[in-house]
């Protein structure tokens, strides 16, 4: 059976990366782990690995050309005559609804970037999303869609600052961010509430299972991001997003977790939580946050996130509002206690299109506590 | 590298990644417990095993990472040297 072999993501806020070279052609025998390609992104170059022993089928792209985070790079068959699949077979990590994983040629990504829209929104005939795909779009969808996006230039471009400066385009990152902030705007109703809560129940239960686990690091926020998700299945309600007026109920929960890493934020993510052990998850997710530490995330790690916890407790803060993941309702943020004593803060941003306060404060409430063992 | 290199070094890794959060590890003894000793926090811990791994160059499980084989200087040390076959 072939394998697709996924263009990787480096960190959340790539759409886009660079290959920098293709150490294989096709009909290479390989062994799973052996280094196949280099991609780089402003922050780091990375090698991709096989993921299977087999044969290189067919190679997708080639060095020096810019591909979609999620596309297809090559396929990898168990062996050297295998067909490959005619279809593209869309990336399992991404789950969110509207995404895309198509890879524009590079005229469209000029108009996308010019008209401001998402690649995943537009009809393609072909395997890749070309300029007469997006021209079609534009002139079905009349004036408004052809716009340009108001975040990327209309404020900046049509009037700047009095103050002397020079325009900068954005890095991969920050237009990642961009892009999650004006989702959360311009999609999302969101909202926020909090509720306090005595730390010191789930300090005692996260203590007691790094002790029996021997572990390195505190299980604390793992342990309460696995509550999240058991939660979650519990209240399936919270495990789902709004799209064009309909309920989009996932059947999977994908906790997406941030993780800070220099001046980078990563949302990285846990596929399939809830079919996991405790300790189960919390390897999966020392597992994800280490590959965030080194800028080696998978792209199944960093995409796909269905639910999110945030935690700021290491800087301190007394209270953050953090912002929804495209196409999440419910973003719980944990904050440390002000001083020794002081009561905790359980906070959480929400889509209130789909959940309500009640929904949100009843989820908040029932995580203050950790859970009773047998 | 031998054993007191490998030591001083993750001693002094230790030291620097307190010192980043506004600590002072530089009394830190080999048998301490780092976890316990509270000078480094989770994020702390976390560049302390990615620095580890990246720099005597061995991939750790999940499973490996815990207080037994990483838990103080001296067992990180003694752990690369069993990795390496050193011991």
């Amino acid at each position: 059976m072939p394998h697709p072999v996924y263009v990787p993501c480096v960190n959340i806020n790539d759409d886009i990366v660079l290959i920098v070279d293709i150490g294989v052609s096709a009909g290479d025998q390989v062994k799973k782990g052996d280094p196949i390609a280099d991609v780089e992104t402003d922050k780091a170059v990375i090698a991709v690995e096989a993921e299977h022993d087999g044969y290189i089928l067919k190679i997708l792209c080639e060095a020096d050309e810019r591909v979609g985070v999620g596309s297809i790079m090559m396929w990898i068959g168990d062996s050297p005559d295998e067909p490959v699949p005619e279809v593209p077979v869309p990336a399992p990590a991404d789950t969110s609804p509207g995404r895309s994983s198509v890879q524009p040629t590079a005229k469209a990504r000029a108009l996308l970037e010019k008209h401001g829209l998402n690649a995943g929104d537009i009809p393609h005939a072909g395997d890749r999303l070309t300029a007469q795909d997006i021209e079609a779009f534009i002139a079905s969808q009349g004036e408004k869609a052809g716009q340009p996006d108001a975040t990327k230039t209309k404020d900046i471009g049509e009037s700047l600052p009095g103050v002397p400066g020079s325009l900068q385009p954005l890095s991969a990152e920050e237009h990642g961010m961009v892009s999650t902030v004006v989702w959360h705007r311009d999609h999302a109703a969101s909202a926020y509430l909090e509720v306090e809560y005595d730390q010191k129940n789930w300090e005692a239960y996260a203590g007691e299972f790094a002790e029996r686990h021997k572990l390195m690091l505190s299980p604390l926020l793992p342990l309460m991001a696995y509550r999240l998700v058991e939660i979650a299945g519990e209240t399936p309600k919270i495990n789902t997003t709004l799209v064009n007026g309909q309920k989009y109920q996932y059947d999977r929960i994908n906790l997406g977790f941030t993780v800070q890493v220099g001046d980078t934020l990563y949302l990285t993510v846990v596929q399939q939580a809830s079919g996991m052990e405790d300790k189960q998850f919390i390897e999966a997710l020392g597992e994800v946050q280490r590959h965030a530490m080194q800028k080696k995330l998978r792209s199944e790690e960093s995409q796909g996130s269905t639910i999110g916890f945030s935690s700021m407790a290491r800087w301190t803060v007394s209270r953050h509002v953090p912002i929804l993941a495209p196409y999440t309702s419910l973003m719980v943020a944990h904050s440390a206690p002000a001083r020794e004593g002081a009561m905790a803060v359980l906070g959480a941003s929400y889509d209130h299109r789909v959940l309500s306060g009640y929904d949100v404060a009843r989820v908040l409430q029932e995580l203050a506590q950790p859970p009773v063992r047998d | 590298m031998d054993r007191i290199e490998i030591r001083n070094k993750i001693r002094d890794k230790v030291v620097a990644l307190a010192k980043e959060l506004g600590g002072d590890a530089s009394q830190i003894q080999d048998e301490d417990i780092i976890p316990a000793t509270g000078l480094l926090d989770s994020a702390g811990i976390l560049a302390l095993v990615v620095w580890y791994e990246e720099t005597f160059d061995m991939k750790l499980k999940q499973e490996e990472i815990n207080i037994d084989n990483l838990g103080s200087v001296e067992s990180m040390t003694n752990y690369v040297l069993a990795r390496k076959g050193e011991v």
